[in-house]
């Protein structure tokens, strides 16, 4: 289809860091098809253009990381000049790996918390100047933050700091009309398993281990999150602000 | 639109309790544009073809109290004749009286708990045989359910119940692949703050009450939880069930 009758999105512009893979990619891909055009970036040049590539339209690319704030600036600056406002924020750029307490290294607490939770504050702070009278912004949080996970509780402490922001900026932004949800995704068919420092076997049984502990029994596909994204971006969502939707085959829910 | 072109839940048979007047009839109306058939009760028969009449197609009516099982029972005998099977249950009927613990009767505790209480249990466990495998049922909890609301802590205490309904049946119901949420609304414009039993001005007082607690500043429309049901109702929302949704414009989220 060419015309935007029936699409959810028509017309806006979206922003979606972490953009290059797995949930990132299937969102911008589904929003485009929605109607929206997007800016997407993510810190590796290569997988960005073929994401770009993918996407095939309505897509411009900036490479950067997000816990830097001079790429922040970079991005909003393109932003800004393409197409002078944001409509849609979605704040996805995460990293997570397995370590325990006893052995965590700084480096380790520093990148997951420098990513997950300072990325994402500025990242949503630098695009408040574009956003103009209402808008939605949504922030990918993780059902491990509200489960106790061995040896992975960095990453579900920067999820749950992710969460309470969630519920502060919905205060903050409210006079402007911006609504701020969090999305928090159970066990996802993407990229990011394998780069958790698991090994092969591990990966194996931890995929199978989460499809039996899964409700729905098995983990989620990409696409499915991103049609939680398009609920949350569109008006269809216009009196939710301030929740935690887990999109997670019932995992943390029962 | 005669076709069913992007339309979600085309074909669908949906059955909807407590769908005479607010959340329920707007739901079933917004049902229909989506291309599903509706099969509505409600407990005031005149009311009942007033809502028939105001969503115009695709519609049946079916006079009951969910709180009744031997209504229950003619109900389901009305749609499997109709339909054969329900593809979403959206088991809606409820109510609340202002009732403090100091002075409450037990005819208002049993009422409460009769139709929120034992008749969603009753709804969904009569709906269940016209079930194929998959499908969705949305319960209509309330952001009560975490909330302490003075004077009405029988009402939100069997809203307690209801959200926990929909955690331990998305684990009975998995193996048939039946999703199962609640849904939780905050202050809605409908008809239902008239009946707890308040004079006009203590309505009105409640009303500014309540916006001055909600993040978006006011009461939501109808409209506002229909379109959420269709995302619970549709594929969308594929990879979601246990999950409370609430859509109080933030009021319980901050």
């Amino acid at each position: 289809m060419s015309n935007n009758i029936g699409k959810k999105l028509a017309g806006k512009i979206a922003v979606i860091t972490g953009g290059n893979s797995g949930i990132g990619l299937a969102t911008a891909r589904r929003f485009v098809e929605e109607g929206a055009h997007v800016v997407i970036t993510g810190r590796r040049e290569k997988e960005l253009k073929e994401a770009a590539d993918l996407i095939g339209r309505n897509v411009t690319t900036v490479a950067g990381d997000v816990s830097r704030l001079e790429d922040l600036d970079r991005l909003f600056a393109v932003v800004k000049e393409k197409h002078g406002h944001i409509d849609v924020l979605f704040a996805n750029a995460g990293w997570g790996e397995v370590a325990a307490l006893a052995t965590a290294t700084e480096a380790h607490f520093d990148q997951t918390f420098d990513l997950n939770v300072k990325g994402l504050f500025f990242t949503v702070q630098k695009a408040l100047p574009l956003f103009k009278g209402g808008g939605s912004i949504i922030l990918n949080s993780s059902v491990s933050n509200v489960l106790g996970m061995a040896a992975f509780t960095v990453y579900a402490a920067s999820k749950a700091a992710v969460r309470s922001f969630a519920r502060g900026w919905t205060m903050e932004l409210k006079d402007r009309k911006i609504r701020v949800n969090s999305m928090s995704p159970g066990p996802i068919d993407t990229p990011a398993l394998g780069k958790v420092g698991l090994t092969p076997e591990q990966v194996k049984q931890l995929a199978a281990q989460w499809a039996s502990e899964i409700p729905l029994g098995r983990r989620g596909q990409p696409e499915e999150i991103a049609a939680a994204l398009v609920f949350l971006a569109s008006d269809e969502s216009s009196y939710i602000t301030g929740v935690d939707l887990a999109v997670d085959g019932g995992m943390a829910q029962v | 639109m005669n076709s069913n072109n992007g339309k979600k839940l085309a074909g669908k048979v949906a059955v909807i309790t407590g769908a005479n007047s607010g959340m329920g009839l707007a739901t079933a109306r917004r049902l229909v544009e989506e291309g599903a058939h509706v099969v509505i009760t409600g407990r005031r028969e005149k009311e009942l073809a007033e809502a028939a009449a105001f969503i115009g197609k695709n519609v049946t009516a079916v006079a009951g109290d969910v709180s009744n099982l031997a209504d229950l029972d003619r109900l389901y005998a009305v749609v499997k004749e109709k339909h054969g099977h329900i593809d979403i249950l959206f088991a809606n009927a409820g109510g609340g009286t202002i009732a403090p613990l100091a002075t409450s009767t037990e005819a208002q505790f049993d009422k409460t708990f009769d139709v929120n209480v034992k008749g969603v249990f009753f709804t969904v466990q009569k709906a269940l045989p016209l079930f194929k495998d998959g499908g969705s049922i949305i319960l209509t909890s309330s952001n009560a359910n975490e909330l302490g609301v003075p004077g009405l802590t029988a009402y939100a205490a069997s809203k307690a119940a209801v959200r926990s309904f929909a955690r331990g049946w998305t684990l009975e119901l998995k193996d048939r692949k039946i999703r199962v949420n609640s849904l939780s609304p905050g202050p809605i414009e409908t008809p239902a703050l008239e009946k707890v039993g308040l004079p006009p001005e203590q309505v009105e007082q409640a009303i500014a009450h309540f916006a001055g607690q909600v993040p978006l500043g006011r009461r939501g429309k109808p409209e506002e939880i229909a379109s959420v049901v269709v995302f619970l109702a549709s594929d969308e929302s594929s990879y979601i069930t246990g999950v409370d949704l609430a859509v109080d414009g933030g009021m319980a989220q901050v």
